[in-house]
């Protein structure tokens, strides 16, 4: 043999060698050797994985054949990392769920029915709360296990509020009208100061040098600010739970409008450009240096705001509008994946997470609000420790609420929202316009 | 592609009494075999990898499939929805308005800041690693921070601006800025990088080569011009292709500051598939738009290689 | 020494090095302004310019990411991962651009165009099918997984160094051949100790890309035994982007400090002192 063909099967031997070694490096995939199950668990939010460990040990020591790996994936790549998963029919046996793709997933049959489970387990569904259950079924069908919930309230800050001389008490009494704005705008003027120290109510106001805002609002598609003025004002975002979108109706458009006026015509409300979703500064943001006084945002956003602020924030009601109260009720559920290799195993972990002990746990935390309604007080008790009083979110709660709209088209409406939006918030669109442009693009969709 | 001259260095003997006979039939043979063997590994990687799956995109683009459930065969369907497409047209005009703005700035500024560093520098090394510095920070980081730079009221941008006593635009939320905030981004992402290969580039050019310009009295300009860019093409036709392959496929920079708006003018090709595929569901179709910026890319790039063909030194003796 | 005659003047070199230094500056500014927020305590975060200095400066986020984030597996990982990568990718790289460079083979210069052309497809659309086949081969969630689409070198690095390897004199290969040397001796005695620089860039650029590669290791992986610091830090974003900023800065400035030592390790191979010629 030539030097020259000993030096290529060098070569051929080195390649073969480090593909060898890299495949022996790769793990068996054994899941299930000798009984043991590992099931995996799909989440997106650090912030809440912590609190989940804590409870997924005590399932290990009571299941103990059972292993359950969290993987966590960021929100912006989850779904899109479960939908390939899907695709090669790898997903996690069990996965956090969204309003917004539960329906298409429902339709598309990744999905297992629990109902023959919960018959089975005899799991008693009262404890959770009704309308949470209700927004994983369809027909009888049990897709998934009410998980926790959320909604949207204002945040102010403690200081800025006491300095314009303003009570939480004031904050959680306003009203507001699409006319003159009622005395919502009234607080908010209190709250907006020019670099001058006016008010814009008063005259010098100086629009274009606003040192502080009375209210901040953003939202990629309505959740955290128009959806609750809308039904504040009496506007249906749907016919119907699995209908078709009707938000080009004249109480809706109203509300879209009041919002573009709160920026651009009461200037209370911080510009768009420095809101809007994806380059604008995140509410918790514009809270913390002082840019807003008052935000509305969800309860997923306590801890944020509890790192910036420390204790120096407080949870107010939303104003009424024109049809009363009115506030975004969601949650989010533990389905289980139609393709899971260990669905009685997964179905146990779905159950556990489900239950009052494992939600006793994690709602210590104080992370998210539990899906069994008489945890509440625990989740309110964790933050009081805090030195913030969050009973807000669960008076919000108990009040006039919707629901996230239940469509298979939810991800086109989410797709074709954000940009026209957007456009209105800095005052280049009209609200009816937007609103006509996103209602047929997103009823037109065929998933 | 042959060796073409157009440089005014007198050529060698050696070359120009090459032959033109090919070798003998068995010389031949054998380099072909010895040839694939070199080409072996790469050719392992280049089929699996490569494409195999640009074979399984193009297949995709036949069917309607949303990942979840089973694919559905529609023929042409998908191609013929993308030729009366407004929005995917758009997509083609931002993204072409996105490499004229990025691609000339990013190498005129690379090739001015290699030619500043191709000579001995107090400090060199380390203003090098600085140059080269925004290229190797990972994306997600820099997304946040870029936010926070073009922030309108409180970002760094604006600050700087109001010093200076101008009033700085809305950036990202600015149908007229945003593209070229994402064009200026890139460039100042890549810059250095590009600077590496055409420093390495010069570098390659002889100091025999000046010297002997220098004897015949030629001035800075004509030095450039003559011999230094002409001898640099190899260098440059790299840099170019490669750069605009994958300015075509732009998608962080959109993702994390603007998802398309405002107004669609950033809504690039690469981001309106990623759009169509995983938020819409519409993996078909994306597919099928993947073909047409990759018809559009391989246009670009084939009159590069056509418009440097002609002109190529890459023998230096 | 070069002497460009168009700056020789102490006016035009001050002047050179005023723009040089104002570049650099501007070219680590947003970096700075990373490390400086990383160091901030997560309640000074939002609060305070991104300009203005940590003060009080805390380790504490760092620390935060090494221990409770896993980062420190994270990067062990990626550090296999990517040395691996490199290795192969210039060893085989060289190789093969040798082959388009300088043999004759039918098919040649088509062969060429069908990796370039390979280039232009984005990688968005076909992590699908490259996800199923990786799936039908039990690959996923594995190191093999990640390693091998491109462990064997890509299209860019064999036009690189082709690119390099055409500017190479021809008749130093033709002495060598006329003394009986073999394709195989050529590649290795002659051509790879001239490629230095070359082969030093391809490393340093595969190390870094590989390094900072998001999409196919999030697609390709998903337990932490095989999670790359890319994917390990993007995913504390969460869903509404405020959630943990200082998080997300410190681990992102802790990742960039391995390739700053990998480019300075490179780097004076990358760039020839200036004392060398081209030919000998």
């Amino acid at each position: 043999m030539s030097a020259r063909s000993r030096r290529v099967l060098a070569t051929a031997a080195t390649g073969a060698l480090l593909v060898g070694f890299t495949a022996a490096c790769s793990s068996s995939g054994s899941d299930s050797a000798g009984g043991k199950v590992t099931l995996r668990y799909g989440i997106w939010d650090a912030v809440q994985q912590p609190a989940l460990q804590k409870s997924i040990d005590a399932f290990e020591e009571a299941h103990p054949n059972i292993t359950v790996k969290i993987e966590l994936n960021a929100w912006a790549q989850y779904w899109s990392k479960l939908q390939t998963q899907m695709a090669g029919r790898s997903a996690p046996d069990v996965f956090w769920d969204h309003v917004g793709y539960f329906p298409q997933f429902a339709k598309q049959g990744v999905l297992t029915d629990l109902s023959p489970y919960i018959k089975a387990d005899k799991v008693d569904l009262s404890v959770y709360d009704p309308k949470l259950t209700a927004g994983w079924k369809q027909g009888d069908k049990q897709y998934g296990l009410p998980k926790d919930w959320d909604t949207i309230e204002q945040v102010y800050n403690k200081t800025m509020l006491k300095t314009a001389g303003l009570t939480e008490a004031d904050l959680s009494g306003l009203t507001w009208n699409p006319d003159d704005g009622g005395t919502f705008v009234k607080a908010l003027q209190k709250l907006t100061l020019d670099e001058n120290g006016k008010h814009p109510d008063e005259t010098g106001f100086d629009s274009k040098n606003v040192k502080q805002y009375g209210l901040a609002l953003a939202s990629p598609n309505g959740q955290t600010d128009w959806w609750d003025f809308a039904t504040q004002n009496g506007c249906k975002l749907q016919d119907k739970a699995w209908g078709k979108w009707t938000i080009d109706q004249p109480s809706c458009v109203q509300a879209i409008q009041f919002i573009q006026d709160l920026r651009l015509k009461y200037h209370v409300a911080v510009p768009a450009a420095v809101t809007n979703t994806p380059n604008g500064a995140a509410l918790p943001a514009v809270l913390a240096r002082k840019q807003t006084a008052v935000v509305w945002d969800g309860s997923w956003d306590l801890s944020a705001y509890q790192t910036s602020l420390k204790g120096n924030f407080g949870v107010a009601l939303l104003p009424s509008g024109p049809a009363g109260q009115g506030t975004v009720y969601n949650g989010l559920s533990n389905a289980l994946y139609a393709g899971s290799k260990h669905p009685k195993e997964a179905w146990e972990l779905v159950k556990w997470l489900g239950s009052e002990q494992s939600e006793k746990i994690i709602t210590a935390a104080g992370t998210v609000w539990p899906s069994i309604p008489t945890l509440n007080k625990d989740f309110v008790a964790a933050w009081k420790k805090q030195g913030v009083d969050v009973s807000a979110f669960a008076k919000g709660a108990e009040g006039t609420t919707i629901g996230y709209p239940l469509t298979t088209t939810s991800s086109t409406y989410n797709v074709k929202v954000l940009d026209p939006f957007n456009q209105v918030w800095l005052g280049k669109q009209t609200p009816q316009k937007a609103a006509d442009t996103v209602n047929s693009a997103s009823n037109a969709a065929v998933n | 592609m042959e060796s073409t001259r157009d440089s005014p260095v007198p050529p060698t003997p050696a070359l120009t009494a090459r032959p033109v006979v090919g070798p003998p039939p068995r010389r031949r043979l054998r380099q072909i075999l010895e040839a694939y063997a070199l080409l072996t590994p790469s050719l392992v990687g280049f089929v699996l990898f490569l494409v195999a799956p640009i074979i399984g995109v193009v297949v995709i683009s036949f069917f309607d499939w949303n990942l979840m459930g089973s694919p559905r065969f529609v023929g042409l369907a998908n191609y013929r929805e993308m030729m009366g497409d407004s929005e995917v047209w758009r997509s083609v005009r931002n993204t072409l308005y996105y490499v004229a703005l990025n691609i000339p700035a990013q190498t005129v500024l690379a090739l001015l800041l290699a030619l500043a560093m191709n000579r001995r520098l107090r400090g060199g090394k380390v203003i090098r690693v600085l140059f080269v510095l925004p290229w190797m920070a990972m994306p997600v980081a820099l997304g946040i921070i870029w936010n926070w730079a073009f922030d309108p009221e409180h970002g760094a941008v604006n600050q700087f601006l109001s010093l200076l006593g101008i009033s700085g635009p809305e950036w990202l939320s600015s149908t007229t800025w945003a593209m070229p905030v994402l064009a200026s981004i890139n460039v100042w992402q890549y810059t250095g990088y590009t600077m590496l290969f055409l420093l390495a580039g010069l570098q390659a050019i002889p100091e025999s080569l000046y010297e002997a310009a220098d004897i015949d009295g030629v001035t800075g300009f004509q030095r450039f011009f003559r011999i230094t860019l002409p001898l640099l093409r190899p260098s440059m036709l790299f840099v170019l292709v490669t750069n605009v392959i994958g300015s075509f496929q732009m998608f962080d920079t959109v993702y994390v500051m603007t998802q398309g708006g405002p107004n669609g003018s950033t809504d690039t090709l690469n981001f309106h598939i990623y759009q169509q595929a995983f938020q819409l569901f519409r993996t078909g179709y994306a597919s099928a738009i993947a073909m047409l910026l990759f018809a559009l890319i391989l246009l670009v790039t084939a009159a590069q290689f056509l418009y440097f063909r002609k002109r190529t030194v890459y023998d230096f003796s | 020494m070069r002497t460009h005659r168009t700056i020789t003047t102490a006016f035009g070199r001050t002047g050179l090095y005023v723009v040089l230094i104002a570049g650099a500056l501007l070219s680590i500014g947003p970096y700075l302004m990373t490390l400086n927020a990383a160091f901030k305590r997560p309640q000074d975060l939002l609060s305070t310019n991104a300009w203005t200095p940590a003060h009080p400066a805390t380790f504490g986020n760092f620390a935060d990411v090494w221990n409770q984030y896993g980062m420190s597996s994270f990067l062990a990982h990626t550090l296999f991962v990517t040395v691996v990568v490199t290795l192969g990718q210039v060893v085989f790289s060289a190789m093969g651009a040798y082959a388009f460079a300088r043999l004759e083979f039918p098919g040649r210069d088509l062969l060429f165009w069908g990796y370039i052309a390979t280039m232009m497809v984005p990688q968005m659309i076909t992590l699908v099918p490259l996800f199923l086949m990786m799936r039908q081969l039990g690959l996923v969630d594995t190191f093999a997984g990640l390693i091998l689409p491109t462990v064997f070198g890509t299209p860019y690095g064999i036009f690189l160094v082709r690119q390099h390897f055409r500017t190479i004199p021809k008749d130093l290969e033709a002495a060598a051949r006329i003394d009986g040397a073999g394709t195989w001796t050529i590649l290795v005695k002659i051509m790879l100790p001239l490629s230095k620089p070359i082969l030093a860039t391809l490393a340093t650029i595969t190390f870094i890309n590989t390094w900072n590669n998001l999409i196919w290791p999030l697609i390709i992986t998903n337990s932490d035994r095989t999670k790359v610091i890319t994917v390990g830090i993007s995913a504390l974003q969460g869903q509404h982007v405020s959630d943990l900023p200082h998080i997300v800065l410190a681990g992102a400035a802790l990742a960039l400090l391995p390739l700053i030592a990998v480019f300075l390790m490179f780097q004076r191979h990358i760039v020839r002192s200036i004392a060398l010629t081209g030919l000998k």
